[in-house]
């Protein structure tokens, strides 16, 4: 059952055309991993689908609503952790996620439970009533991570929700994810990390300049592209490999004059 | 000017540094940060800042300079040597102390260039000698706008003797300002974190405002400059006190009098700040700037309480106020974020906190309006109607904050509101303005209906009542008039939308039309109590407008 639709979908920014004409079909359940490089549109096909960006052109359906029509009813339903860590850090983790779980409209309780109960998972309860100026990126992007999931959605957007983390916390996301598999939520998620996205992937979409350019499981992109590592499909796909090579030599070059 | 400044510092900070200063990498160190900035905007100049940042300090030397000219009519006036150099060293002293931590505590604590510099080889007291001369190259700029004019009139009014030494006691009150600045940074980062520091620097950056409204507004009106001169003598206690020194060192030179007195108060004049100097360079800059660095370093792991296991969240104050004025969630969250961001936010409290002060300002001179006798208004106030002053002031004040919560410099954490299900904006809003209303109108209302009601007695419990609302109902319509934007969600210093004159005409004809029916209602002893109801219904009214707007109604 497809969760998310989208049909032939372009967006302009200014005469610029970022997205150009994407069809995707995602299946309920899955692990997705939205990959290419950077200016490669992958922010902003996130933000359409959580329903920040309405500008657009084409149809783009999330759990069957129209994400220009029914853009609260998917909010509410939604999680989506943007890819700057950008949060109010002059507020406590639980003051932040109190404030994001008011605007989810939940309960006093729930939030106050759950923001405990996630944030000592998280390894933050020691920090719950320190002000969020002295914390690290890392630390950020995990009380973010929190405010995305406290109301409980049934899909996930992250855009890169891995910078910044420690090796445990990549570990330990790794996992949230694949746990949250389980129960049935469906991850979107972009990442610049391949190794991630190549072990808990079940589908990986590779676009490149508003276009998808690879679309299916890691062994299907690798039989097909005759390489090892979805670094190797990733740079062959993006015509990088020689050029990165040939820049490496230059670089190199110019040290030794 | 710059180059000119360092090389006159490095000059003489060459009989102070110690070995392991670098001379020549202190000055491209420097260099390149005064090259910086001259692109950068400084913290205290928003307001011009979309002007070049060198016309901002231009800005600063001059508003310095007219400062200094009228120190340089006071000489003029009074001619005695002693009171007017205490006048202008007590004054030097205060002004480069207090610019050192308003415009250069950001220098002073930054410990971002640890990371770009110290990993070359540069020693580590190179680059704090290099934070000092950089400070001092401004701070002396600074000293000779401030100075100028009031050294003019040394030369002319106490001879050029003096004038030249005066030039000597300026820099050496200016070297004691840097060390007193450093000793309390010392002191406070011995007791308080680098969070503690920062809010102390705020609040002396709002002193420092609030002292120049009220320093230029009040103190002239309070302050019989003869009566002083009249009745001026040196008590024993005053000779601890460095300006004294100074001023009796001049004195000396003025009257070529050389007694055991005298000689002591030369020798401590210029040893104690040479000494003080000394000890700054060799010992309080690197503990200093060694305090710093292990705050900076241990900055992830900061102190704070520790919570064993689970964390037992107790509703604060505000949390509990905002469940009982608010109508839905997402007004609580409107509430509750403004109420803590406008303590906390420095942005903000630079903006604002200053303007509550201008409000006792405006009070004082509205009321007691120059040339009048203070003693008689006072035994007449009660059959006035000043009253009204002190029922509106408070708004005149507090309406500037309407527009300061919507900047932040973490304006971006506001992506949070379009990714949630927010169907009315509106609500987070009108949550925002009755934060603002109960956190800062309240209590001054309070306070100032507390003070009329002494003065004016119960007569005019009505008139505040109906005030209150009147307030609410103009405060509501200020931010009605304006254009909506969520709460800290918008860049600081992009220019705002103008152009709006109607709008503008309109709320002041609305708030106009608000006092002067208050005024016109007095001349009736019923009338005021009549239009309570009115005006409350009002108040609902705009509170329920501002709750319904929607996405298309909000600026972004």
């Amino acid at each position: 059952m497809s969760i998310i639709q989208i049909q032939d979908l372009k967006k302009y920014y200014g005469a610029n055309l970022v997205l150009k004409g994407i069809d995707l079909n995602i299946t309920a359940g899955q692990i997705v991993g939205y990959i290419g490089p950077n200016g490669a549109g992958k922010s902003t096909t996130i933000k359409i689908l959580s329903g920040i960006i309405s500008d657009f052109e084409g149809t783009a359906t999330v759990m069957g609503m129209d994400v220009r029509k029914d853009a609260l009813d998917i909010k509410q339903k939604i999680g989506y952790i943007p890819e700057q860590a950008a949060l109010y850090d002059v507020l406590t983790p639980m003051e932040y996620l109190r404030f994001v779980g008011k605007l989810y409209n939940l309960e006093d309780g729930i939030i106050n439970t759950k923001s405990n109960d996630l944030l000592r998972l998280m390894e933050l309860h020691d920090k719950a009533d320190i002000r969020m100026t002295t914390f690290s990126k890392g630390m950020k992007q995990k009380v973010l991570l929190i405010s995305g999931f406290i109301h409980n959605p049934e899909i996930i957007f992250l855009d890169e929700p891995l910078s910044g983390l420690d090796a445990n916390a990549v570990i330990l996301v790794k996992e949230i994810l694949g746990q949250l598999k389980k129960n049935g939520k469906t991850i979107f998620y972009s990442s610049h990390i391949m190794d991630v996205v190549e072990k808990i992937s079940d589908r990986i979409i590779l676009i490149d300049k508003g276009e998808v350019k690879a679309d299916g499981s890691f062994e299907e992109l690798k039989n097909n592209a005759h390489l090892g590592s979805l670094e190797n499909i990733f740079t062959s796909l993006t015509g990088g490999s020689e050029q990165h090579q040939s820049t490496a030599q230059d670089f190199i070059n110019v040290l030794k004059s | 000017m710059d180059k000119l400044v360092l090389t006159f510092v490095l000059a003489v900070a060459r009989l102070f540094l110690q070995k392991d200063v670098d001379i020549d990498k202190l000055k491209i160190i420097v260099e390149t940060k005064l090259m910086m900035d001259r692109r950068r905007v400084r913290v205290t100049m928003k307001k011009q800042s979309d002007k070049e940042p060198k016309n901002q300090l231009l800005v600063t030397q001059i508003v310095y300079a007219f400062f200094g000219l009228m120190m340089a009519g006071l000489i003029f006036y009074l001619k005695a040597i002693v009171l007017t150099m205490i006048f202008l060293h007590s004054y030097i002293l205060f002004m480069m102390a207090m610019t050192m931590i308003t415009d250069f505590s950001t220098i002073m604590l930054d410990t971002t260039d640890n990371q770009i510099i110290l990993p070359r080889p540069v020693s580590s007291k190179t680059l704090f000698t290099a934070r000092l001369v950089h400070i001092l190259v401004y701070l002396l700029q600074f000293t000779l706008a401030l100075a100028l004019f009031p050294l003019i009139a040394c030369f002319v009014v106490f001879g050029p003797l003096v004038g030249i030494t005066a030039i000597f006691t300026v820099l050496f009150t200016v070297a004691f300002a840097v060390f007193l600045t450093y000793l309390l940074y010392a002191l406070v980062l011995r007791f308080a974190n680098e969070e503690k520091v920062k809010d102390i620097i705020s609040y002396f950056q709002i002193f420092m405002t609030i002292f120049f409204a009220v320093g230029y507004q009040v103190l002239p009106r309070l302050i019989n400059f003869d009566a002083i001169k009249r009745n001026f003598s040196l008590h024993t206690y005053s000779y601890f006190l460095p300006p004294v020194w100074m001023a009796i060192t001049l004195e000396a030179i003025h009257d070529f009098n050389f007694d055991g007195i005298h000689v002591l108060m030369i020798a401590l004049s210029f040893m104690i700040p040479a000494f003080a100097f000394w000890i700054m360079i060799k010992f309080l800059a690197p503990a200093f700037a060694k305090k710093l660095s292990a705050m900076g370093s241990s900055s992830d792991a900061s102190s704070g309480k520790s919570i064993s296991k689970k964390v037992h969240y107790k509703k604060p104050f505000e949390e509990k106020l905002s469940d009982l004025l608010s109508t839905n969630n997402t007004e609580k969250a409107g509430f509750e974020l403004t109420w803590k961001m406008t303590a906390r936010d420095r942005l903000f409290k630079m903006q604002f906190y200053p303007s509550l002060g201008y409000l006792f300002v405006f009070a004082f001179i509205f009321v007691f309006k120059s040339g009048q006798n203070i003693k008689m208004l006072w035994a007449t106030l009660s059959s006035t109607t000043y009253f009204l002053w002190f029922v509106y002031l408070p708004m005149f004040s507090i309406s500037s904050a309407i527009m300061l919560i919507a900047f932040n410099e973490n304006f971006t954490a506001s992506w949070v509101y379009l990714s949630s299900p927010l169907r009315l904006p509106g609500s987070l809003i009108s949550g925002s303005l009755k934060s603002l209303l109960v956190k800062f109108f309240l209590p001054i209302f309070v306070l100032l209906f507390g003070f009329s009601f002494y003065v004016w007695g119960y007569t005019i419990a009505d008139d505040f009542i109906f005030g209150f609302f009147n307030n609410i109902l103009i405060f509501l319509l200020t931010a009605h008039f304006n254009s909506s934007y969520l709460p800290f969600s918008m860049q600081p210093n992009v220019k705002q939308q103008t152009g709006k004159f109607v709008k503008v005409f309109l709320q002041l004809v609305i708030v106009g039309a608000l006092v002067g029916l208050h005024y016109v209602a007095l001349m009736l002893p019923w009338m005021v109590a009549a239009l309570i109801p009115f005006s409350a219904v009002g108040c609902y009214f705009m509170f329920k407008t501002i709750q319904q707007y929607k996405w298309i109604q909000i600026t972004t």
